[in-house]
């Protein structure tokens, strides 16, 4: 019969009345944002746009289940409960409720919380030991001090302490922190326990250097505060910290030296970070959008870098750095374009060297900027500027391309920004030999081909090169996108276009600021800016700070920093 | 009240010295040799002296009221009729020079180097950049002029020095050219009235008030002339003295002239950018000059809603000569007598008036 039964189900058509399978319908809160299309004919005002009053994020991601850091309760049942709610227990499996009993002259009864994979165990272990098996005080007679007496006699951790409110517990055991209740006790003990897998400090990936140190930040926070206090080694060296995100909460940090850090400026970076109101921030990139002064401009004015050297220098000069817990970049500013250009190694170098480089990257700028445009400028409209012998090769070599120029510079960009990004997302390895056989191969064979012409090839690998000198990744990009914005000009209206590009480029670039401070300071405005601009002279010379970050102490060495030529009598030596 | 931003001196003096000497680039330097002939250079001199007595006069007028620009000071010493009318003359005149820089520019550029392109797409690149540059306001132009300088002076100066080879200082003889009448009379007049030197007193509480104005303004104005004597020099000494008078654009033809060996020559398209920057920064000012001296005399607290009507009547205007020896015409004919007004006329009529104003309390007290 089953065997019938099974046929006839093949062959026998059914309709399928669960077509769509699983649908993800739309929640409450999605229904709320609909436009009222279908309220149109009920509202007596429906010809008005209808008013709706913003809501604050922090409204929409309160928590119903906790009002406003309710308090913990003398009894461990209640508080257990209360637990369990918050945490969704028993569902969430990686929360953690410990139950134990103190080992007192009088047991007590109490239950840790925490979080399992962030929490450091051998730390936990030591927690419990001292808990459990070397706890041979006298339990006090009035529990309500229970938790005190536990801090001070009982607990070995280095950061141990009391709070009695919900959200202060969620917030310590969310980021890695182990909170203990104790019975007839309204207070939690939290003892600092984090420890979660991290990558170790290692070479910065993107800033690499020759000469200088070659630690990188990593994405635990604590680590990167700690390798700038062990580049400044200073009192004045002041970090706060700051929770941003509602329902991811990150914790951002704010290092500054007190003394040399303009108050104002401190208190505007923190007012800006304070005043985010969103659920989560990834990364520093998205901490850099909320915050910086023109979002909507390519050019970035806030200065991210993986390098912990350079922010110290930064930090050094009296500028404000922001660090957020999974980033393992630092965001410094106030910053200039000019500073984007620098690496620091140049610092590190002899100062010729260092000048030598950055004149190389000042000629990389406008190459990459401008090289693509340029050339077809002078191809379209001022072939009189060519000598007849380039002429004439270029020529010769274009006759055979079936192509306009605009369209052959434009098919090699694309490719070699396609070969660019597919090198970058490739793993390992193969990621940068696909990228340069690509660039071969492709370039060879789209020569053998006739798509493009030799020429062209050299232009596009110059550009390229250049562009791979700039050291600032995000200033790399937004060449990488005006660079486009030249060939369309150089294309359309020769050189004409090109300068009127670059007169608007110049006045943009001109208004924009950094945390008040002009972005192409110290040349426009003309400031102080110290020896240190495109030219890199002695360290000896460096003897004021940036005048446009305002520092509270400008100076930074006397006028005779080397101290040495001078005799005891103050006559110069040799 | 109009808020400007803040320019510091030396970025007001290179901006109105781009500004002074923006003529250069036009068909200007050829009328010079004609009214002058080989002592083209000299007539600048006669031009700067004028030029410093307007800024000293300006001046004057400046520091009776230290917290205020040209256009609130003529309204108060003259009352607010005629110095509305009198500032209404400001703005015609920023808006017709910007007018007649949009065309003399896209023409020239059209002979020099877009030979096919049609004149309205150049006229509407100069308006685009004019009018962002407006907007962005004073201290994004002077940025933009402090950072461009070195190349714009530079390039001059390379370009000058680079036709040494080619120059014949014969040619420079006679010193007097077409007699000292042509010389330190018309040329005099000739060059002293492209100074604009009006613009820096509607800017004026950009770069620190009055106290500024002269120290600014005249050395806005020197490097400006020393800059247009040695153009006109070396033209004379290049081209010769009636080659140059023939010669619709002198700095096109002298660029064109270079040659330092095989590989390079032929680089006056390089000019092409200098020229275009130039003429970018200077229509952007005039433009921002003329907004921000309607909107004082206005009483408007912002200048940028007026920057969009009065760069489209501009744009406007400046397709209205059918030609550009038409509008050659109209900037030696109608241009320059207009220009003698807010520059030279109008500021010793406000000392008068305040001279009479102070005379009647003297009179009444």
């Amino acid at each position: 019969m089953n065997i019938l039964k099974t046929l006839l189900e093949v062959i026998s058509y059914r309709e399928n009345l669960n077509r769509e399978g699983f649908v993800l319908k739309e929640t409450k809160d999605d229904q709320k944002d609909k436009p009222a299309e279908d309220k149109k004919t009920t509202s007596p005002q429906s010809g008005k746009r209808s008013f709706k009053k913003p809501v604050r994020p922090a409204e929409i991601n309160r928590d119903e289940h906790l009002p406003d850091n309710s308090s913990v309760s003398a009894s461990l049942r209640e508080n257990k409960k209360i637990i369990e709610k918050l945490y969704g227990l028993p569902d969430n499996k990686d929360i953690i409720v410990r139950d134990l009993v103190i080992g007192t002259k009088v047991p007590v009864d109490c239950f840790c919380v925490f979080i399992d994979g962030i929490t450091d165990k051998t730390l936990q272990d030591l927690l419990f030991q001292s808990l459990m098996a070397f706890a041979d005080e006298p339990a006090p007679a009035d529990k309500g001090k229970l938790a005190g007496v536990v801090k001070d006699a009982l607990l070995p951790g280095n950061q141990v302490k009391i709070v009695s409110g919900f959200q202060d517990i969620l917030d310590a055991v969310n980021y890695g922190d182990t909170a203990l209740f104790l019975e007839g006790c309204a207070e939690v003990v939290l003892v600092e326990t984090k420890g979660w897998e991290h990558r170790g400090i290692e070479r910065p990936t993107t800033e690499q250097i020759v000469r200088g140190p070659q630690e990188g930040f990593s994405e635990t926070i604590r680590a990167n505060t700690a390798l700038l206090r062990k580049s400044i080694k200073s009192e004045k060296l002041t970090t706060e910290f700051m929770v941003v995100g509602t329902r991811g909460k990150k914790t951002v940090a704010i290092m500054y030296l007190r003394d040399l850090a303009n108050p104002d400026l401190v208190a505007e970076v923190k007012k800006r970070i304070e005043n985010i109101k969103t659920d989560y921030i990834a990364d520093s990139g998205v901490l850099e959008e909320f915050i910086e002064d023109n979002p909507y401009s390519l050019n970035p004015t806030v200065l991210a870098t993986e390098r912990p050297d350079r922010v110290a220098a930064n930090i050094i000069e009296g500028r404000v750095a922001v660090l957020i817990d999974g980033s393992p970049f630092a965001l410094v500013m106030p910053t200039t374009m000019y500073e984007m250009l620098h690496t620091g190694e140049e610092m590190y170098h002899r100062w010729q060297f260092g000048s030598f480089i950055r004149w190389m990257r000042a000629l990389a700028f406008l190459l990459s900027l401008l090289l693509p445009g340029f050339y077809l400028a002078v191809v379209l409209f001022h072939q009189e500027m060519i000598p007849t012998e380039l002429l004439l090769a270029i020529a010769g070599n274009r006759e055979k391309v079936p192509f306009p120029s605009v369209v052959e510079v434009l098919l090699m960009e694309f490719s070699f920004e396609l070969i660019r990004e597919a090198g970058l997302r490739i793993p390992g390895v193969m990621g940068s030999t696909i990228g340069i056989v690509g660039a071969l191969i492709l370039g060879q064979a789209a020569v053998q081909a006739n798509i493009v012409s030799p020429i062209l090839v050299i232009i596009v690998a110059v550009t390229g090169l250049s562009s791979f000198a700039i050291p600032y990744y995000s200033l790399s990009f937004t060449l990488r996108i005006y660079r486009f914005i030249y060939i369309a000009l150089g294309a359309t209206l020769g050189f004409f276009g090109i300068s009127m590009g670059i007169f608007a480029q110049v006045a943009l670039t001109a208004n924009l600021k950094s945390f008040g401070v002009p972005y192409l300071a110290p040349t426009g405005p003309k400031t102080m800016g110290g020896p240190d601009i495109v030219t890199r002279l002695p360290a000896f010379f460096h003897e004021k700070r940036p005048d446009y970050v305002n520092p509270q102490d400008i100076t930074r060495q006397p006028r005779v920093s080397r101290g040495w030529l001078r005799r005891k009598g103050g006559e110069k030596n040799g | 009240m109009v808020k400007e931003g803040t320019v510091g001196p030396a970025e007001a003096i290179i901006l109105l010295a781009i500004s002074n000497m923006a003529r250069i680039f036009q068909p200007y330097p050829r009328s010079l040799v004609e009214l002058c002939g080989s002592a083209a250079w000299l007539a600048p001199l006669g031009g700067l002296a004028v030029a410093f007595t307007g800024v000293y006069v300006l001046s004057l007028v400046l520091k009776k009221r230290p917290g205020s620009t040209i256009i609130e000071i003529t309204e108060q010493a003259c009352g607010p009729v005629i110095g509305i009318a009198l500032n209404l003359v400001t703005v015609v005149f920023f808006m017709f020079v910007c007018s007649l820089f949009i065309r003399e520019f896209s023409e020239a550029l059209i002979i020099a180097a877009l030979p096919s392109t049609p004149l309205s797409v150049i006229s509407s690149s100069y308006l685009i950049v004019g009018l962002l540059g407006a907007y962005l306001g004073i201290e994004a132009l002077a940025r933009t002029a402090r950072l461009t300088y070195l190349y714009i002076l530079g390039g001059i100066a390379v370009l000058l020095l680079a036709l040494i080879p080619q120059w014949n200082i014969n040619e420079l003889f006679p010193l007097l050219g077409m007699g000292p009448l042509n010389v330190f009379g018309l040329g005099t007049y000739s060059t002293a009235a492209v100074t604009e030197i009006i613009f820096a007193a509607v800017i004026v509480q950009t770069f620190g008030g009055a106290e500024n104005f002269g120290r600014i303004g005249s050395r806005s104005m020197l490097i400006g002339f020393i800059f247009l004597m040695a153009l006109m020099a070396t033209t004379v000494m290049t081209l010769g003295r009636n080659a140059s008078s023939e010669a619709t654009l002198p700095f096109y033809n002298l660029s064109r002239d270079i040659y330092l060996g095989r590989f390079f020559q032929r680089v006056e398209a390089l000019f092409v950018i200098i020229w275009s920057i130039v003429g970018g920064l200077k229509i952007a000012m005039t433009l921002y000059g003329a907004s921000v001296a309607l909107a004082r005399t206005l009483k408007l607290p912002d200048y940028r809603p007026l920057i969009w009507p009065l760069g489209l009547a501009v744009f406007v205007t400046s397709l209205l000569p059918p030609d550009l020896p038409l509008a050659i015409k109209l900037d030696m004919e109608f241009l320059r007598p207009l220009a003698l007004l807010p520059n030279y006329l109008i500021p010793p009529l406000i000392l008068a008036a305040w001279w009479y104003k102070g005379r009647g309390k003297r009179a009444g007290g």
